[in-house]
């Protein structure tokens, strides 16, 4: 058995990196990887709590979550293809239209 | 968890969410079946459907004394979700209204059902008894509002908009699903009823909590667009169609506070002395900068924009004051500001498809041009100023009298003189509303019977509101009393 | 217990020294002698034509985005089948509703035109 620690070690790494990549980067694309990554951080650590407590609510979780990140990308890159047709970038600097 | 025996009383609880889905499935049909110059009829269709199932609802769904958990503890049936249900259901309907003569709008059915859908989210947002039905609900909620946004395909500010509002909604939503798997990860159940009691014998150091709960935080002030998870309020309803945009500043607003409400007062109790401070402070901020940032605005929308954040601030007091009036406090302002800011937006609306702008100029000689609708936005914007007899006078009482009640006396002091900062910019375009002169004035305004009917509603609910508070304050009261 | 995991690191210690040994082996023992035609691009045998990095039509989009929604969502089958029996009828009735929302989007898609080629 791998320790519950070293779980949630590799899960809020995985989510700083993901807070990192929203902040830092600029391509729209890139930041809904690191979207990704900070969903899948929590549900890495939604798994790891489930196999600890032998309890399966934690892992009935990942897969809602799972969905709802399916759902929130498909939209999402709609977005950005509207976006594309419009601008022909999608980098998140240029999306400043809106100000004041 | 057990699956828990099948009952009628289990079906008569989400009576509402059975009836918002049927509509839904009923919208996109008949998308498809009628022709087009048919198609603004959906309007009409889904706004009697929510009348009805208001209706219906109110007559089968009022919950009992004492609430009780439906569907495995994943749901909670008590007052407070009920009247949160009802406060949706209007304000969709409302806004259904509106939608019918908005241009980009009327005559797409995926827009009614996406509103529909998003209702659905907010119902269940209302009564979510489990970390994983909340954050369903949150996003079934968010997701049909980020197409909402950005729905004006063509157009660079409303794609723009949409996108803004899934960044910041997607990002707010992990960091608050992190906090909810911490949650999990110290009490071993994901229901929210179970886990204060669990969290309490547990010996967790009041830091971690403190830390977790302002993960889940997070999630919930972009909601209410509390500072400082507000910047993405003014653009979002810069770019989106006029009546989402209302939708988005009372609907969505008021299903974060339902949410808040029962999250801080059920998860948190033990360590209230942390989190009203914290509660109170967000609560200042929000206000200041909600009413400052509005002074120097010149386009009505964006300034709607920053007096909802700084709504938001007010209905906060109520929450940091955590006392049965409090609360009541919140959802009473919460049901004020939602008729007066919808009729507030349904002017801009109007003001916008006519003339095609919606900057402050627009305005001038709107007395002269339509004379009714000059009236409905000096009620409303009087409403949001405080100014009696209108609902958000009693509202502001209210919440005033419960930060006092709950010796939070420089919260109160705080918010009256921000009341007065934002009647000076509410006194402002009505100025321009009744004084400025304008080439056009001749020119009356078309307004169309969805709108008048809408708008004479929402009047009609701010004066009542304002007036025979007396029911609406005992409905506010019960609702309350189900978190204590 | 980590030395469960040993056979793994022994089996990624060999994977590796044994790819790095085949390179080494191979440039020092074979002929090098390269021609313009050896250095292109393999295409199953075929000359290369066209950029390497050409784009894709964004009507594939459309339909990638359809069929990871309604990929994701069989996810909600396998926990429902493997306690079937134990839902009874209750979890079919369920599950028909389920499908049956599934079926009006899949249907609106349809009708809407999202899979249409042209």
């Amino acid at each position: 058995m791998v320790p519950l620690s070293y779980y949630l070690m590799l899960s809020a790494v995985m989510f700083f990196l993901g807070v990192l990549g929203v902040m830092l980067r600029r391509n729209a694309i890139i930041i809904f990887m690191s979207l990704e990554l900070m969903f899948n951080a929590a549900n890495l650590a939604f798994v790891a709590f489930a196999l600890y407590y032998h309890s399966l609510s934690g892992q009935i979780f990942v897969f809602f979550v799972m969905t709802v990140a399916a759902a929130e990308v498909a939209v999402g890159l709609a977005l950005i293809v509207a976006i594309f047709r419009t601008k022909h970038s999608i980098n998140v600097d240029q999306l400043s239209s809106l100000k004041g | 968890m057990a699956a828990g025996p099948f009952n009628a009383t289990m079906i008569l609880a989400i009576l509402p969410q059975i009836g918002l889905l049927a509509l839904g499935v009923l919208v996109s049909i008949l998308d498809l079946l009628w022709k087009e110059n048919q198609k603004r009829n959906l309007g009409w269709l889904t706004a009697s459907g929510l009348a009805l199932i208001m209706v219906l609802a109110g007559v089968f769904t009022a919950p009992a004394a004492q609430p009780v958990l439906v569907f495995g503890g994943m749901l909670r049936h008590d007052w407070l979700s009920f009247v949160f249900q009802m406060i949706f259901l209007f304000g969709a309907a409302l806004t259904a209204l509106f939608a019918m003569d908005s241009e980009p709008l009327s005559r797409k059915g995926e827009a009614y059902m996406l509103l529909v859908a998003a209702t659905l989210g907010m119902t269940l947002m209302a009564s979510a008894a489990d970390l994983i039905m909340l954050f369903l609900a949150i996003e079934m909620t968010s997701i049909p509002l980020y197409i909402l946004a950005g729905f004006i395909v063509g157009d660079n500010k409303s794609t723009e908009s949409g996108f803004k509002y899934l960044l910041f909604g997607a990002t707010t939503s992990a960091v608050m699903l992190y906090g909810f798997s911490l949650l999990y990860g110290f009490a071993g159940t994901t229901q929210i009823y179970q886990l204060a009691g669990i969290l309490q014998q547990g010996q967790f150091s009041t830091f971690t909590l403190i830390a977790v709960l302002m993960l889940v935080l997070v999630g919930f002030s972009f909601k209410v667009s509390a500072v400082p998870f507000h910047f993405w309020a003014p653009d979002v309803y810069e770019g989106s169609p006029t009546p989402i945009a209302g939708f988005l500043s009372t609907a969505s607003k008021a299903a974060g506070f339902a949410v808040l409400m029962r999250f801080l007062l059920v998860v948190f109790p033990m360590t209230e002395h942390y989190w009203i401070p914290l509660l109170a402070v967000i609560s200042t901020a929000t206000m200041i900068v909600g009413n400052t940032l509005a002074l120097a605005q010149k386009n009505v929308k964006r300034l709607l924009a920053y007096s909802s954040i700084a709504q938001a601030g007010y209905m906060l007091i109520g929450v940091a004051s955590v006392s049965p009036l409090g609360i009541t406090a919140s959802v009473f302002y919460l049901t004020a500001y939602l008729v007066t800011n919808l009729a507030a937006f349904g002017v801009v609306t109007i003001v916008g498809r006519s003339t095609g702008s919606d900057e402050l100029s627009a305005y001038a000689g709107l007395s002269r041009r339509a004379p009714g609708l000059a009236m409905v936005f000096l009620v409303a914007l009087l409403s949001l100023g405080g100014i009696p007899p209108f609902g958000g006078f009693v509202g502001k009482i209210l919440v005033f009298a419960a930060a006092i009640n709950s010796n939070l006396i420089w919260l109160a002091v705080l918010g009256i003189l921000n009341s007065i900062i934002a009647l000076y910019y509410y006194l402002m375009v009505l100025k321009v509303v009744y004084l400025y002169r304008s080439e056009d004035e001749n020119r009356p305004l078309a307004i169309p019977r969805s709108w008048a009917i809408a708008m004479g509603l929402c009047v009609v609910g701010i004066l009542l509101l304002g007036t025979v508070f007396g029911p609406w304050y005992q409905w506010s009261v019960t609702a309350a009393s189900s978190l204590f | 217990m980590l030395l469960e995991y040993l056979p793994i690191l022994i089996l990624m210690i060999l994977a590796l020294v044994l790819s790095i040994l085949v390179i080494v082996l191979g440039t020092i023992f074979g002929p090098h002698r390269p021609t313009p035609r050896k250095g292109l691009p393999y295409e199953s045998g075929m000359t290369p034509f066209g950029p390497g990095t050409r784009r894709v039509s964004v009507r594939y989009y459309l339909v990638a985005v359809l069929f990871i929604l309604f990929d994701v969502e069989v996810v909600f089958f396998l926990p429902w089948a493997v306690v079937f029996r134990k839902l009874g009828v209750f979890g079919l009735i369920e599950m028909l509703v389920f499908i049956g929302i599934l079926l009006v989007g899949y249907v609106y898609a349809w009708k809407k035109g999202a899979l249409e080629w042209e």
